[in-house]
């Protein structure tokens, strides 16, 4: 018999809330430490601590790991998208169509940019067409996150939210019916071909849907209290990720859709302007560590010189799509081009598609990774500077 | 030292109860209706849009500031500022913005707020400190056109008895920083901070005031007109006497009503000479202005000249009657029946102000609602 039952049993085994922690503590002491040192935006730091700490570097963070803290980073993506939706306006794209013109172009030419950019290095039709809908989003939690640190406000701020959260509807409606195509690759049946996107689209926004109403229902019903809206609304973010999961749809597409429908379905002003922001960074710093631990510097050897045309012929679609129509939509000269970098980084969400493709069929993600993650690899730590330059360049940022 | 010759300080004559108004707008963002910070990109846009009047920067980021031109009709007046608001209000809107009326912005915070980039705001900034960011506040001032410095002097003296009229018909600013301030115009305790507010000096003529002036300008005190935010100040440059103690009201029709008042006001003093400029009037000044401040038409009002204690009420009533004639040679009998209306009921925009946060809950919501009353039918086109 033993006695010391009450003593813990080594080796220990990994602890999710203790992995949280630690990430949490090492992403903020990093970030804080790259911004007072380097004066970049705290979000590099997150991701080099990442990186150090990730398969590129101590290994401490492996995949296995990183599966602990699943449940947090997917709260934490919930909170993004639901925050990115939150600033999008259908008033104000029918006021400025413009606007909603230029959205669609910068989606467009840079899918059309890229895919002929990697036809031209002789890249298969199927995987060109996957990583050029994967590149037309930008990152939605790079732009936010700088965005807040900076505590910048005005057009270009407002403007690049706007074309992210678009960006990113139309790089995942664009992934999900290239579904269909890898299906008929990998020889499914019609009835999978068919169903599986429109399963993932319709239920998506269906749920979102539903969840707004219900948002609406119960915030009218509680009165115009602060604190009683952003209890509802964290619980209701929190608990559309996990039935998103549980019903294997879109979380990006569900909270995204819950985020625009809640403001925009508001007619008599229920809700109260809640900044969820304010609890959710803390699921932000671990979700970037998470994101750098999962990078492999080993790609950029492998896709380093593919992703440099990717990534230069993405900026050139994006910038072109933005400068047609930045005099049209009312900005100022040379916001235009401040609006094409701010849209540069490029989503950790690339990486999530391609590995949720990838669980479906392992062989296509791997050709896939080689593009793709090299070049996310790149702009997740060059994304941050880029929008920190452009929004502190707009006068956008607020004085520290 | 000799004072420089100033040509500020030359009087350039103006037609006599010619109007024009100036007003300082609110910018709001459309998510939670605090203060915007987006004045620069909203005047390059309106730069390159047709409109009447001018638009112009103010002193932080988050405020404008529109022109009229020069009137002698209400009926003109009314109309370039209803073509201004709606092109405003569309430019606005291009942007995801909103414009709002009213003395204050109910819950923003003075620490937020930025300076608009320009030399003389920068100057400000480094003058008055913290009151520069404080000093967003939003003002209406009406300009009455006279034919000489003397006149302009004597109009603003003889005004000074009503200027408590102009608070309470205007106030708007019950709320600031996120609480009520139980005044119905608390706009005007932020212009008190300043060192240079107050009233223009009991001189009697336009030398004397050239001396007075340029006696300043010797000790180093001010350096132009601009410095000077008296309540009532003459203003050479236009040749015009400028009433500044207005909150901007919700709507421009108010404000144009406002400018008819001032307008038929001067038309009754510079015909009639009621007033001899008499000392009394500013020994009761302070009185009436806070009571003005504070409690709105319901205020009590002490007129110097004949020693009775009344209520503001009575006294903008019988005013409003006493001005019947003279509204009728200048066509303003509508604008001053509006006016005569809302003082009877003792409405104004300040209690328009609270009732929609009785109402609505929230001071996010009071800014909204004050947004969609000055923008008007352009936010639904």
């Amino acid at each position: 018999m033993t006695e010391v039952q009450f003593l813990p049993q080594f080796p220990l085994t990994a602890n999710p809330l203790a992995l949280f922690g630690g990430m949490l503590l090492s992403g903020a002491l990093t970030g804080e430490l790259v911004r007072r040192v380097l004066n970049l935006p705290r979000i590099t730091g997150y991701v080099l601590i990442g990186l150090t700490l990730g398969a590129s570097g101590l290994d401490v963070l492996d995949a296995r790991m990183l599966g602990y803290t699943r449940v947090f980073l997917d709260i934490g993506l919930g909170l993004v998208l639901f925050e990115l939706g939150r600033r999008i306006n259908f008033a104000w794209l029918l006021r400025d169509r413009w606007l909603a013109a230029m959205s669609l172009a910068e989606s467009m030419l840079s899918f059309a940019c890229m895919f002929g950019a990697l036809r031209w290095l002789d890249v298969e039709p199927l995987y060109a067409a996957i990583a050029a809908a994967i590149g037309v989003s930008s990152s939605p939690a790079i732009v936010l996150l700088v965005a807040r640190e900076l505590r910048a406000e005005g057009q270009v701020t407002e403007r690049a939210l706007n074309l992210v959260a678009i960006n990113s509807v139309v790089a995942f409606v664009l992934t999900t019916m290239l579904l269909s195509w890898i299906h008929r690759e990998y020889q499914a049946g019609w009835f999978v071909i068919l169903l599986h996107p429109l399963y993932i689209l319709a239920g998506s926004c269906f749920i979102g849907l539903a969840a707004s109403w219900l948002a609406l229902k119960l915030a009218g019903w509680l009165g115009k209290r602060i604190e009683l809206h952003a209890a509802l609304l964290l619980g209701i973010v929190v608990l559309l990720v996990g039935a998103g999961e549980a019903l294997k749809l879109s979380i990006l597409l569900s909270l995204l859709t819950f985020g625009v429908l809640i403001g925009n379905m508001d007619r008599e002003h229920k809700l109260m302007p809640v900044d969820v922001g304010r609890f959710s960074q803390i699921f932000f710093v671990v979700l970037f560590v998470a994101s750098g631990a999962l990078l492999h510097i080993g790609d950029l050897v492998a896709g380093g010189a593919v992703a440099a045309v990717y990534i230069a012929a993405r900026f050139v679609g994006k910038s072109i799509g933005v400068l047609c129509f930045a005099h049209l939509s009312g900005i100022r000269a040379g916001s235009g081009g401040l609006l094409s970098i701010a849209l540069l980084p490029m989503s950790g969400i690339a990486l999530a598609i391609a590995q949720s493709t990838g669980t479906s069929y392992p062989g296509f993600s791997a050709k896939l990774s080689v593009i793709v993650l090299a070049a996310t690899l790149i702009l997740e730590l060059i994304g941050p500077l880029a929008v920190q330059f452009a929004l502190r360049r707009a006068g956008e940022a607020r004085e520290e | 030292m000799p004072a420089k010759w100033n040509p500020e300080l030359e009087f350039k004559p103006s037609r006599e109860l010619s109007i024009g108004v100036e007003l300082e707008l609110q910018i709001l963002n459309s998510r939670d209706y605090n203060l915007a910070r987006d004045a620069g990109d909203l005047l390059a846009l309106l730069e390159r849009t047709p409109h009447p009047g001018a638009v112009k920067p103010e002193i932080t980021e988050s405020m404008i500031e529109v022109n009229t031109s020069v009137h002698m009709k209400f009926a003109t007046l009314r109309a370039e500022l209803l073509e201004i608001r709606d092109a405003v209000s569309k430019a606005a809107a291009q942007l995801n913005l909103r414009i709002a009326g009213g003395g204050s912005h109910p819950f923003h915070k003075w620490s937020d707020r930025r300076i608009y980039p320009t030399e003389r705001f920068k100057h400000l900034l480094s003058v008055y400190g913290y009151l520069a960011k404080q000093f967003t506040v939003f003002g209406q001032h009406i300009h009455v056109g006279v034919p000489d410095g003397d006149t302009a002097i004597h109009l603003a003296h003889a005004l000074s008895r009503y200027i408590p009229h102009f608070i309470a018909l205007s106030a708007s600013s019950p709320f600031q920083q996120g609480t009520d301030t139980d005044f119905q115009s608390s706009r005007l305790n932020t212009v008190s901070a300043f060192p240079l507010s107050g009233t223009l000096p009991l001189v009697h003529t336009w030398s004397e005031f050239v001396a007075y002036f340029e006696k300043m300008q010797r000790f180093g005190i001010v350096e132009s007109m601009k410095d000077f935010y008296w309540d009532t100040r003459p203003k050479p440059e236009f040749g015009t006497v400028e009433i500044r103690v207005l909150d901007t009201p919700l709507t421009v029709e108010r404000a144009a009503q406002l400018a008819a008042y001032a307008q038929t006001l001067a038309h009754y003093l510079l015909t009639q000479q009621p007033l001899p400029t008499s000392d009394d009037v500013y020994l009761v000044y302070k009185y009436n202005r806070f009571q003005a401040c504070r409690y709105g038409v319901g205020g009590a009002y002490i007129d110097a000249q004949t020693q009775q204690r009344g209520t503001l009420q009575r006294d903008i009533l019988d005013t409003l009657e006493l001005l019947r004639p003279y509204a009728r040679t200048l066509d303003t009998e509508a604008p001053l029946s509006a006016l005569r209306a809302e003082a009877e009921a003792s409405k104004s925009d300040a209690a328009w102000l609270r009732e929609a946060y009785q109402k609505l809950g929230s001071l996010n919501d009071v800014a909204r609602r004050q947004s969609e009353q000055w923008m008007g039918s352009p936010l639904n086109a």
